[in-house]
This record gives C-alpha cells, structure tokens and sequence, in this order.
C-alpha cells in the first residue's frame, strides 16, 4: 500500500499528464491512485517479461528503465521510461496479447504499479479510463515520434547527438553495444563517432 | 460525400481491430457528418492544416509526405509517408495544443475528406463509447505503425532497412523515388545506390 504522501505523489504526477473535467473525475483518480502499490524495483531486475501474462501499468517515481524487444535471439533497446513518466507494455496493456518486450532497470528504481485489473476496471467504466489509455498512445506516439527524428539522422554523430540531447545521461546509462543497436549504427561507427565528438 | 468516399471511409472504420457492427450507427453519423473531397495536386502543401486545426483528416487516394523542420538539416526532412486509407492530423496541436512541427504535402496527387473537429465533439458527445474506442483504435494503429517503423530503422546494415520496406511497406516502395526512400529508411543518398548497385532484386 502507498502512503498518504506517496499517493499524492502519484496524484500529481498522474495529473501532469491527464487533463480532468470535473470533480468527478478527479474524484477517480484520487481513488485510482490508491490502488497503486509501491515497490523497488534494484538495478538489472525486470517490471515485466517476456512470460508476463497481465499488463499492469507503472509510474516511475525514482530510477530508470529500459524497455527490450525480442528480435529472435538478439534483443535491443526500445525505449526508456524516466522518473514522472510511465512504464507499461503495449502488447500486455492495450493490445491484450503476449508481450515481445521486457523492461529492465538500469538503476535501482522505484515505482507504483497499477494492476491491470484495475485499469481494465477504470478503462471499462469509461470517462478517466477513456482518458488514461488516450493518454498512454498519445505518449508512446510522441515518443516514437522523437526517436525517430533521431533515427532519420544520416550521420552517426547526428544520432548520437540527437540521442543526448534526449538523455543526457544515456551514455552512463547502458553499454556501448546496446548503444550501438539503440542508434542503428555499427560498433566501429559508435567508437568513431563518440571520438569526434569528444566522448571516448 | 460522393458513394465512392463513403465505401473507402466505411472501409477503414472496417479494418480496425476495435470493429465490430454495433459500430455502425456511429460510423454512419460520421460519414454523413465528413466534408466532401478536398483534391490537391502533386507538390501542394495542405494549409487546410493550419496552426489550430484540429481537424480529423482522411486520405483516400494518392500519397502525402509528412515533412519536419530537422536542426541538423538546412532543408526540411521527411518524417513519414502517408499511403492512401489513412488517418492523418495536426498531431501536436490535437494532442498538447501547441504549434505544429509537421506539415503535409502531396506526394502525389491527392483526395481527403475532413471531419471537422466541431462535428468530432459533437459525435463524441452523442455516441461517447463508440466513438471513443474508434479514436484510441485509430490512434493506437498510428502507433503500432510508428513503432515497427522505429525497428526498422535501428537496423544498422542499408540492406536489411530496404528489405523492410519491400516486405513491409510494399506500396510506398514502389511509390517512392531513391530520394525519398533513402529518406524515408534514414540513410544517405551514396549509401542507398551503393545497396542498389550490389543488389538487384532492389530495383523498382
């Protein structure tokens, strides 16, 4: 269970994303935040995987993480979810199917979980619910979007400078091969790239 | 809206996944509730678009070119290509109220069909489950396109990313000239000829 102060925590971070009509409405999210609960999640442990069978939904509080997908044996970075942001799988949450992603924390983390059975609750009832699932695609949309600004980058120095100028801390974060896959360059074009721009 | 604008929006509604016939009082408001064809010739920019619309718009036959302002390039950039049976929209003004970064132009020549945002509320309000689940499956399709997109273009070797197109996106891959495909994988003009010149089974 959350604390007090932890739920308003979540309250107002859930209400920098969503935009409420009414009392009513905030009257739910109030109740929808207390069925999250609070858990540290340490370094190399995963939010999800591969097996995962119900999608529940998550709001980073501290830490971050990144989000795999399975390409045959050879997994790659697919995106990351930051403190204030939320952490969810597509497959699992929206699309009730099996998962081809898994998360994974990059630091010691902290997170509330909302169990999928609730948010399947909220999303039936409609109004936050609606709301909340709006909120999630649009998100994963705008952040799909930014990646790609950074993928349609022809040079390897551009990527990597769009990358950062993202994450800043992205190269401390993961290592230089995932950084490779993550920006779609070979391992001789990251080494090279990261030289001229100062890095290595 | 002419017969064969009504078939092509009732399609669409059709091929989401969220589809089902209780859908169809709604989907029938809406068609009758959407703007006749706007044409645009090969080349034009659709200011129809404009800093507030927050228009739903409908691209029943040609291709658009959805164009950004990149800072590490002196011109504007391709951002995606749109093929015809799409849902396309001023993005950052319908989601987050702001300013546009994108805007579209004809790739070749073009028919949408509007659904004014006026008309949108007023559906929404009338059948709000419907409607809504249209949305978000609309929406989440956007999405999913995006994100296979976004896969491909994190493979690090030029052939493997035309290899996509081809099996992937086959109608923009025999629509699109080098230049804009080797926009659209997000590698360099050289490196593109250079797969074509080692591959044949790339040619158009």
């Amino acid at each position: 269970m959350l604390t007090q102060e932890e739920v308003e925590r979540l309250h107002y971070g859930l209400l920098s994303h969503i935009q409420l009509q009414g009392d009513v409405e905030v009257q739910a999210l109030r109740e929808l935040s207390s069925k999250f609960t609070l858990r540290d999640v340490p370094a190399g442990h995963t939010l999800w995987d591969l097996n995962s069978d119900t999608g529940d939904l998550h709001f980073i509080f501290e830490g971050t993480f990144a989000e795999y997908l399975q390409r045959g044996t050879h997994s790659f970075i697919l995106r990351f979810s930051r403190p204030g942001k939320f952490a969810f799988s597509e497959d699992l949450l929206l699309y009730s199917k099996r998962s081809d992603t898994y998360s994974k924390a990059l630091s010691h983390s902290k997170v509330a979980s909302l169990p999928s059975v609730h948010f399947q609750n909220a999303l039936r009832q409609g109004g936050l619910g609606a709301k909340l699932m709006e909120v999630l695609i649009n998100l994963s949309m705008t952040e799909y979007r930014n990646t790609t600004y950074e993928m349609l980058q022809t040079s390897g120095t551009n990527r990597i400078h769009a990358a950062l100028e993202q994450f800043s801390d992205l190269l401390h974060l993961i290592p230089r091969r995932e950084l490779a896959d993550y920006i779609g360059i070979s391992r001789a074009s990251l080494f090279r790239s990261l030289k001229e721009i100062g890095h290595e | 809206m002419n017969s064969g604008e009504k078939v092509a929006m009732r399609k669409y509604f059709e091929s989401l996944p969220v589809y089902s016939e209780f859908f169809d009082e709604a989907i029938d408001a809406i068609i009758v509730a959407m703007d006749s064809g706007i044409s645009a010739e090969k080349g034009r920019v659709l200011i129809e678009l404009g800093s507030t619309n927050k228009d739903f718009w409908f691209l029943k036959d040609g291709f658009l070119k959805e164009m950004y302002r990149s800072p590490y390039a002196k011109e504007d950039s391709l951002f995606n290509m749109i093929p015809p049976s799409s849902i396309f929209v001023n993005e950052d003004t319908l989601f987050s109220n702001q300013r546009p970064q994108h805007y579209f132009t004809a790739y070749t020549s073009v028919e949408i069909l509007r659904l004014k945002e006026a008309e949108y509320m007023r559906l929404l309000q009338k059948y709000p489950v419907v409607i809504n689940l249209l949305y978000l499956s609309g929406t989440a399709e956007i999405q999913k396109s995006r994100r296979e997109r976004l896969n491909m273009l994190r493979m690090n070797k030029t052939p493997n990313r035309i290899e996509w197109v081809q099996q992937h996106r086959r109608e923009l891959y025999h629509i699109m000239d080098r230049i804009t495909l080797a926009q659209y994988i997000g590698v360099s003009r050289a490196s593109l000829y250079r797969a074509f010149e080692k591959n044949k089974k790339y040619q158009f």
